[in-house]
């Protein structure tokens, strides 16, 4: 990407609206809905109106923009759509070339800005009582695919992999005792390295390669239940 | 070509895209059905969604291809904003809304069941209102008294399944593929309509419609008939199944002429696609309109014709604007 380039970036997969916007690599604009315990998610309703509020505050419009970013997962299947699908109108209607930018690396990074040495996991509240996870070296090497994964199972699945020593995100707020007992640190509940940030998401888009708009799909990492169903029962028979 | 719209259309299954011109003609029509839904015996909401998010961008694109027209030619961008899946519906709506925003023109939310009233609305031959309108899907069954281009009021509604659920559900139990409105008619075409006397729900007051009671018919006979007898009859079954369905579509749709004081009936829905249905409405004796098939089946036109009567939303709720679910507020 050019140097000067635009890049607008948000995220919808966690319950979280997530907006942010970047010039020549400088973050502009850092913005987020964040609905507190017990509210629903408002991504429809908001998604674009703080994509319109990042441009107005960088005082450029669309047809400014160099690339899209947008959050592919894991994350809630119905807030993916939401962005994904949002990415797909924007780029349609404007040209501009789109990246897809992994939730769960995003959540990780500044945490492992703030702790080079550290290796981080990402986890992120999967509902059902199970969490999507995915792992850092400090080299930046991925060392845990992007999974979901039951808390039981979750220090184990990170630790196989001579894995995480920290844990960032909403599930490792909810799994803090399993990932506890498997010694992996999880910073205070108010830390900020917890939140996912317009910032680390147009830091992952500027560097991303574009892809083709028909061939953005979410990272759903669960198949739906219906398949899985008829599977089983494919097994059974 | 002023003022054309782009419309799309997700609230079930099918995804689709189409532009209309600013004279209610169709310049483009575009429907992708998934067809991975029949296997599972209904549409399943999730896979649904998954399926609306790689199929409706090249549907929009195959839309304005055949419009012969880019988005900058485009004026006003309409879409479902409900009743439907609201997973189905959030793809669409999230992709008419960015398309609006980021091209700096108007989005018109349109109400689903005032599509398929607006389907009767399309040049080259558009039917006034004031008219009463049977919906019938297999999500919606309904009558509409139709007095503007712009709106409508409930006569009366199913009290149990819609229509096109009874014949999913009658397709199911002679052992037929999903969806049953199609599968059913085609057998029925060898069969005796009049072989089995199956119930219209004559006793279900005013213009409400029910359908428990045929479906309970149904069942009922084939356990009667036993196995091989039922084999033997199948298409006398689906026959009599199909008349009963559709004398208590016309019965009710007859009532609500009367109670309206209206001499003037259309249809809409994937239930008016039956053939039989569409028989007995055109011979009615009212001033009637049948819409094409392919504009009674879910589709976009029928979406952007309503637009062409409704407002744009204001820049604001275009931003903000959410889809609802069935059963949501009209
Ligand atoms: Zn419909």
């Amino acid at each position: 990407m050019k140097a000067s380039e635009a890049v607008l970036a948000f995220d919808c997969a966690t319950a979280a609206t997530v907006v942010g916007l970047s010039i020549g690599g400088e973050l502009v604009c850092d913005l987020a809905d964040r609905p507190s315990d017990g509210e629903r998610p408002r991504h429809a309703q908001r998604l674009l109106m703080l994509c319109e509020e990042a441009l107005a505050e960088a005082s450029i419009d669309w047809g400014q923009l160099g690339r899209i970013g947008v959050g592919v997962g894991p994350g809630t299947f119905t807030g993916l759509r939401i962005g994904v699908a949002t990415a797909q109108g924007l780029s349609q209607a404007s040209g501009l070339p789109l990246v897809a930018v992994s939730t769960l690396e995003a959540l990780a990074l500044p945490a492992r800005a703030a702790d080079p040495l550290a290796r981080v996991a990402a986890v992120v509240d999967a509902r059902r009582g199970e969490a999507f996870v995915a792992g850092w070296a400090p080299s930046g090497e991925q060392v845990v695919a992007d999974q979901s994964c039951v808390p039981a199972r979750l220090a184990a699945a990170l630790a196989a992999k001579a894995g995480p020593s920290l844990a960032v995100g909403d599930g490792a707020l909810i799994f803090r005792k399993e990932l506890e007992i498997g010694a992996i640190t999880v910073p205070d509940d108010d830390s900020p390295l917890h939140l996912l940030s317009g910032g680390a998401l147009c830091e992952l888009a500027a560097v991303g390669d574009p892809v083709g708009l028909e061939l953005l799909v979410p990272n759903y990492v669960r198949r739906p239940d219906a398949e899985i169903s008829v599977q089983r029962s494919r097994k059974i028979e | 070509m002023n003022a054309a719209i782009l419309a799309i259309e997700t609230s079930c299954d099918d995804s689709c895209a189409a532009v209309l011109a600013g004279d209610g003609s169709i310049l483009s029509n575009v429907i992708a059905s998934q067809g991975i839904h029949d296997s599972y015996g209904g549409v399943v909401p999730e896979l649904a969604a998954r399926h609306h998010l790689t199929l409706l961008t090249p549907t929009i694109t195959a839309a304005l291809d055949q419009a012969n027209l880019t988005l900058g030619e485009i004026e006003r961008v309409a879409v479902t904003q409900g009743p439907g899946l609201i997973g189905a519906l959030l793809v669409g709506v999230g992709q008419a809304k960015a398309i609006a925003a980021a091209r700096a023109i108007p989005l018109v939310a349109v109400d689903h069941l005032q599509g398929h009233v607006a389907a009767n609305f399309i040049s080259p031959d558009p039917f006034e209102p004031p008219f009463v309108c049977l919906i019938a899907s297999g999500g919606h069954t309904l009558l509409a008294r139709v007095d503007d281009h712009s709106s409508f009021s409930v006569l009366g509604e199913t009290l149990d399944d819609a229509a096109g659920e009874a014949f999913d559900k009658g397709a199911r139990m002679l052992g037929l593929g999903f969806p049953g409105g199609p599968a059913v008619e085609a057998l029925a075409a060898t069969g005796d309509p009049e072989a089995f006397d199956f119930p219209t729900a004559r006793n279900v007051k005013g213009c409400d419609f029910s359908f428990s009671g045929v479906k309970t018919a149904l069942l009922y006979a084939i356990r009667d008939l036993g196995e091989a007898q039922t084999e033997a009859r199948r298409a006398d079954l689906a026959a009599s199944y199909q008349r009963a369905i559709v004398e208590a579509l016309i019965g009710r749709l007859t009532r609500a002429l009367d109670a309206s004081g209206l001499d003037r009936a259309a249809i809409g829905g994937g239930v008016a696609a039956n053939g039989p249905l569409r028989q007995r409405v055109a011979a009615l004796g009212v001033s009637s309109h049948i819409p094409a098939l392919n504009l009674c089946t879910d589709n976009a036109a029928m979406i952007a014709s309503a637009a062409r009567f409704l407002p744009d939303c204001s820049s604001q709720a275009a931003l903000e604007l959410d889809a609802y679910p069935s059963g949501g507020q009209r």
